[in-house]
């Protein structure tokens, strides 16, 4: 047994507790298991998930800075395990599943490869801390799930090779418009096109004949990322059989979130627990082989996923969805439509065909206050200690 | 008496003003302006993040849509569109964008005749630093 699993057992958990034998469906990423005849399935597809926790010893950060990200790096682990999951999706399928020392396709290789603790993987511990200075995060400060979700959405511009649109869906609200144009860039979308489309189209049909071959000349592989609060100090309990219900989708790439202070990756529910994978572990950093392939160990969690009660979920979350195809995207727009129509649980957020105008053209919202009727409003308010400011159309 | 501090109010409006006093000023308001909803805007007591207003009441236009009225927040506190901004109602729940301020008032108004709205960015996520000294004296 090496020090990290000791360290994890013995200071915080102590015995890892069993799944509980429940009539009760488990739901993981879109799949329903059943915990009374599916166990093995169910840890088979948990431990196939990556994990991603603390390291140490790996190379300085920008050169001269932290080596280890204990302590700070929890909510950037969570962010490159919803980001691996999506590659998963993309290049090996949900289905794929990872077994204990085996030799791996090598599409699984260049994805661990991705998130290797050295500045130049795409997705590394490095690029996230240092990506995060343009957010105003300086390395080793505390993310949240929105700043994460930014930093991945900067950085998957340069894995050419996953060719993913990562979209990161503000103010609780999905616009469809939005991501069609996102990942089917070379379409003409007439409307609210502005002049100047003409040359950022002809840049993306470049693209797009480049890659004529594959299917991502149709569409780009979507991650959508939607970051929310669910309530103030606590999660309001309206939300609580919405948000179980994303575990449901097939769309499903989990939540990024946590308890106070503490990010987890939450990857499903059973009952009225989330399962969720957790970073909180330090292990050695891990040096690739030569001839690319990782030693893989552990970077998959082989004993039973932690789980908690949902109520104990911090309300600031993010909400992950992967879709491969069109197809897919528009099968999540149907379901989330029907949910939102359901009675059970409070809409998490509204998805919306096209963006409202007044965000398109920022010059039609001009709403200043409106002097005249403050000088009407002064005469009655005369003794107020504070003001009305009042908005005009 | 002092000037009073405009901005930066350590107490919550509910207590600072009486149920009577404020009950009291939505009637006088909605009848000099009975197309306009008073709202109370204020941000949550633990928000690090954003920064305060410079005003807690306004009188709304009643076809605004809650996404105009958040986009004109989010001006006002010169927000770059990646930061996160929640404007939660009545201290619990987000509404839909597109519902019009009629609309989320029709819901959500206080018994007072005031709607009230608190904005949050997002928690940050990371251990505290005894937790760290812990897991580092037993790693090694």
């Amino acid at each position: 047994m090496d020090a990290a699993t000791l360290t994890y057992d013995t200071l915080r958990f102590g015995e890892f507790e069993d799944f509980p034998e429940t009539a009760e469906p488990v739901w993981i990423l879109g799949r329903e298991f059943s915990a009374l005849t599916e166990k093995d399935d169910i840890l088979s597809d948990v431990s196939s998930r990556l994990w991603f926790t603390y390291r140490k010893n790996f190379p300085p950060i920008g050169g001269t800075g932290p080596t280890s990200d204990t302590g700070w790096g929890c909510m950037l682990r969570c962010g490159q395990m919803i980001l691996g999951e999506a590659l998963v999706c993309r290049h090996l399928g949900r289905d794929w599943r990872w077994v204990k020392g085996q030799k791996q396709r090598e599409e699984y290789y260049s994805i661990l490869n991705a998130f290797i603790d050295k500045k130049d993987s795409y997705y590394s511990i490095h690029q996230i801390a240092q990506m995060g200075v343009g957010e105003g995060k300086s390395i080793g400060q505390w993310y949240g799930p929105n700043t994460v979700a930014q930093v991945l959405k900067k950085l998957s511009v340069f894995d050419t090779w996953s060719r993913l649109a990562v979209h990161v869906a503000m103010d609780n609200t999905v616009v469809i418009e939005e991501i069609k144009r996102l990942c089917m860039p070379w379409l003409d979308f007439v409307g609210a096109a502005c002049a100047d489309t003409g040359l950022e189209l002809n840049g993306c049909l470049e693209g797009a004949c480049a890659l004529a071959e594959e299917e991502t000349a149709l569409w780009r592989p979507l991650v959508l990322l939607i970051p929310l609060r669910l309530g103030l100090s606590d999660i309001n309990e309206a939300y609580i059989e919405t948000l179980k219900q994303c575990f449901m989708l097939p769309q499903s790439l989990g939540v990024i979130g946590g308890k106070p202070n503490s990010a987890h990756y939450f990857i499903g529910f059973v009952g009225e627990e989330l399962i969720y994978l957790d970073p909180h572990t330090t292990q050695a950093a891990v040096e690739p082989c030569e001839d690319g392939q990782v030693p893989d160990d552990t970077y998959h969690c082989q004993h039973p996923p932690c789980r908690m009660h949902i109520c104990e979920l911090d309300p600031s979350i993010a909400v992950g969805f992967f879709c491969r195809t069109e197809d897919d995207f528009d099968d999540w727009c149907l379901r989330i439509r029907k949910l939102s129509c359901s009675k059970e649980g409070l809409p998490m957020f509204e998805l919306v065909d096209s963006q409202p105008s007044h965000l398109i053209n920022t010059d039609v919202l001009n709403l200043t206050p409106d002097f005249s009727d403050s000088d009407r409003l002064e005469r009655f308010f005369d003794s107020e200690d504070e003001e009305f400011e009042i908005l005009s159309l | 008496m002092p000037p009073l501090e405009k901005s930066q109010h350590t107490k919550a409006f509910k207590l600072r003003k009486s149920f009577a006093t404020r009950k009291q000023e939505v009637a006088v308001i909605r009848s000099k302006f009975p197309t306009k909803i008073p709202v109370i805007i204020e941000r949550y007591t633990r928000e690090k993040y954003l920064p305060p207003l410079d005003k807690t009441k306004f009188l709304v236009p009643q076809e605004l849509s809650l996404s105009q009225f958040v986009t004109i927040i989010r001006n006002r506190m010169s927000l770059m569109p990646s930061q996160a901004f929640y404007l939660l109602i009545s201290n619990n729940g987000l509404a839909s964008m597109s519902l019009t301020m009629a609309q989320v008032y029709k819901d959500h108004r206080d018994d007072d005749g005031f709607l009230y709205m608190t904005y949050a960015s997002q928690e940050m996520f990371g251990d505290t630093p005894e937790c760290l000294a812990k897991v580092e004296r037993s790693a090694t």
